[in-house]
């Protein structure tokens, strides 16, 4: 078998969500099948620089090809389509326009893997929002296998993804939630899909003592991991956490781990400590007492998944659909939705050992059942195997909606996208 | 804060969370999540900026600043813009003719004075938005305001109400910590009294008095050593009373103040007559209180301001542990007091 993965950035040191799922998957993948990534030169994901050189290279046993990206993102343009697209009536012109102006916009990349079709025998497509993955699931949607990492924004609800999830081979979603929001959206309970998400290379041993002597960290903390940053609710958590030790003054530490581009506040309990390797990572996430995420919006947390390998218990946003469906799956984490619940739910898990060690038990549990590689993988090969005989049985019939004419595109009659949202329905799966 | 018993394997975190949140509500009271506050705080906004009370249209002003209107349309006028068109015959023609218009009259001012009032639109433009985005600005800042001060509205009645509680439980057992001195007191089988509630009769506490001067007099038989007589004691008392700056009343060891055992404050519903009445029951009511001073402000709290072990939210009649150790000591001095024998009632019951 014969795989493309087509993800917008890849690299050993690009932590992106998205991105590190589809190295994690791809290097897993490798093991049972020809896999090759396709990417850009683009390193940072705000302007999709040509920063890496083009062309092939190896990252970890894996054949990476890249192709630079025809031009930077202008913020001032793709703030101004996005407030058109997500706000106010608008074309289908509009929302390709924002396409187009969110990149990373490489039409040499999408050639080459629609010329390379014939010789293979599924596109795995990272990240539904961007550009590659619209135009190769139009051109390719026999191929198209599409990994969503659909979070619960405005982007959902554009009328030019509906089409493209309705119409590709087949979908691998990252959590229940996903799917559901996804189905809502679009309306594609006919497309093959399934819930897989992904796993993680959790060590098997840790030592929470040594990253307690390196840091100088005695007290007992919660830990959050992650890019510390308004969009991922680190405001809410710092406002929470101080207000918590104010009431708490013999309470547990906040240690965070990740870089910074938000303000963090000065707080004798509150540590800093920067963007960590994997080693102090996991020394860290064992060393905790829990981990919490603060974040609105996830399609899959990594991080929390990484928490429960380690028999660690979660708490998190009750705000983001997708990890408070995980808390109560996995019956592993407390969530919260406003300060009482967040202080009420940290002092149960700090003060209440029995079921501190039960949740992170069950934590462990879960991510061994839905989350270790053998089953990441198994999920991956029985979709590709699927398909496959569906393909020698029947052949593909789905076809994807046409877009419309020159003058059909120009009109606007769309609803904003962030009206469309509404409608769809919220909460855990 | 009480915790949650992991009794089984199987938790329910969505149990927990019921818990969590019902227990929310008791501490509030009233169960209003943020966005009822925002609620809240809407409608006192609504009353804050009532036109009745503040301006008549401050109200409509505030909402027009709200839902900021489209900027007025300009346009811009240089020295060409009287000859342009979009047609280039005419252009042609015009840039033919101009000269000969100039001829018959002067376009230049009509060019100036149209060109300086464009510029003055487009100035009064940004002024305006800029006023409008200071508006917004302040209607926010009062927006929050409100928010706050309905957090505070609601915080402070929360509190009341558990004042109330704390001090309905506090008068409680008052009462019940004078019946039981009652109790003691008022004893058949001559019993001597721990201390005189306040409030009593003359003629019981007279009765205090004797009982408490043949106690006083069988204790300094047994361990003090020689006394004074009865009369003499008295008048030393009364002397005492009326000189406290007597170097002898400092000495005497009834009323020293030692640093260990500083004087309590003062209580309310305690008569200081009833120190000088019976000096060994107030020493055990200096003890009490000071357990009760010691105990008051070493209570680990909650979160929201309760204890952290078990919850004895609620509990009025069930004591804490420290307060049931106070009263048993209290309850247990009467038996050695009388040689060891057995209570005769139940401590918390009065039997005159």
């Amino acid at each position: 078998m014969k795989l493309a993965i087509v993800v917008q950035r890849y690299g050993a040191d690009i932590n992106g969500g998205a991105e590190q799922h589809a190295r994690y998957i791809a290097e897993r993948l490798s093991r049972h099948a020809s896999v090759e990534v396709v990417t850009t030169c683009a390193r940072d994901y705000v302007t999709w620089k040509n920063e890496l050189p083009a062309g092939t290279e190896n990252i970890n046993g894996i054949s990476v090809r890249r192709f630079p990206v025809s031009h930077e993102r202008n913020p001032d343009d793709f703030g101004r389509r996005s407030q058109r697209v997500f706000e106010k009536t608008h074309s289908i012109a509009d929302e390709l326009g924002w396409l187009e102006s969110e990149g990373p916009a490489s039409p040499e990349l999408v050639n080459y893997v629609e010329n390379a079709a014939n010789d293979l025998d599924f596109v795995v497509l990272f990240s539904y929002r961007y550009y590659h993955s619209w135009h190769l699931a139009r051109r390719l949607p026999e191929k198209a296998v599409v990994v969503p990492t659909a979070e619960r924004d405005a982007t959902i609800g554009l009328s030019l993804f509906g089409p493209i999830f309705r119409g590709v081979r087949g979908l691998m979603y990252n959590s229940h939630e996903e799917r559901a929001m996804i189905q809502a959206a679009s309306g594609n309970t006919s497309v093959p899909g399934v819930v897989v998400g992904v796993g993680s290379d959790v060590p098997d041993r840790t030592d929470p003592e040594r990253f307690r002597r390196k840091f100088k960290l005695r007290r007992p903390f919660a830990i959050y991991i992650g890019r510390i940053d308004e969009n991922k609710g680190c405001g809410e958590l710092f406002a929470h956490f101080q207000r918590y030790a104010n009431a708490f003054p013999r309470g547990m530490d906040l240690v965070l781990i990740g870089s910074a581009v938000m303000n963090v506040p000065k707080h004798p309990r509150i540590h800093h400590l920067g963007f960590l390797d994997d080693r102090d990572k996991f020394d860290a996430l064992a060393a905790s007492d829990l981990l919490i995420m603060p974040s609105y919006f996830e399609s899959l947390s990594m991080v929390a998944l990484e928490a429960w390998a380690l028999g660690k218990p979660v708490l998190a946003n009750a705000k983001c659909d997708v990890l408070k469906g995980q808390c109560i799956r996995s019956n592993a984490g407390l969530f919260y939705d406003n300060y009482e619940e967040f202080v009420e739910a940290l002092y149960s898990l700090e003060s209440n050992g029995p079921l501190n060690a039960r949740l992170g038990r069950n934590g462990k549990d879960f991510f061994k059942r839905h989350y270790a590689w053998p089953v990441i993988e198994k999920k991956y090969l029985d979709m590709f195997s699927q398909l496959s005989k569906e393909s020698a049985a029947s052949g593909f019939s789905r076809k994807i909606d046409p877009i419309p004419g020159f003058f059909a595109r120009r009109k606007r009659d769309l609803p904003p996208a962030e009206e469309i949202l509404h409608t769809i329905p919220r909460g855990a799966a | 804060m009480s915790d949650f018993s992991v009794r089984s394997d199987n938790v329910d975190v969505e149990q927990i969370m019921r818990q969590i949140r019902s227990r929310i509500r008791e501490k509030r009271g009233v169960d209003y999540t943020e966005e009822e506050i925002r609620e809240l705080a809407n409608v006192k906004l609504e009353k804050f900026i009532d036109p009745k009370g503040v301006r008549s249209n401050l109200l409509d002003e505030y909402r027009r600043v709200s839902t900021p209107e489209p900027p007025a349309p300009n346009y811009a006028f240089g020295e060409e813009t009287l000859y342009e068109t979009h047609r280039g015959p005419i252009r042609w023609i015009r840039a033919l003719l101009r000269p000969f218009l100039k001829m018959l009259f002067n376009p230049n001012p009509l060019i100036q004075a149209l060109h300086i009032q464009a510029e003055l639109n487009q100035k009064a433009a940004e002024r305006n938005a800029r006023r409008e985005q200071l508006d917004a600005l302040h209607y926010e800042v009062i927006h929050n305001l409100v928010v706050e001060l309905t957090r505070t509205g609601v915080e402070v009645k929360s509190l009341k109400m558990r004042l109330e509680s704390m001090a309905s439980r506090l008068d409680f057992d008052e009462r019940r910590a004078r019946a039981l001195e009652g109790v003691v007191q008022y004893r058949p089988g001559a019993v001597p009294p721990l201390q005189v509630p306040s409030g009593q009769e003359p003629q019981r506490r007279h009765d205090g008095r004797r009982d408490q001067q043949q106690r006083h007099e069988r204790n300094d038989r047994n361990d003090r050593g020689p006394r004074p007589p009865q009369g003499q004691q008295q008048q030393q008392n009364r002397q005492n009373q009326q000189n406290p700056q007597n170097p002898q009343n400092q000495q005497n060891p009834e009323n020293l103040q030692s640093p260990q055992n500083p004087v309590q404050p003062p209580r309310e519903g305690v008569a200081g007559e009833g120190n000088a009445l019976d000096n060994d029951g107030n020493e055990r009511r200096a003890r009490r209180r000071r357990r009760r001073g010691r105990r008051r402000p070493g209570e680990e709290r909650g979160p929201m301001g309760e204890g952290r072990g078990a919850d004895t939210s609620g509990a009025d009649a069930a004591a804490t542990p420290a307060e049931s150790s106070d009263r048993s000591s209290t309850i247990d001095n009467r038996p050695s007091d009388q040689g060891g024998g057995p209570p005769t009632a139940p401590p918390d019951v009065p039997s005159e």
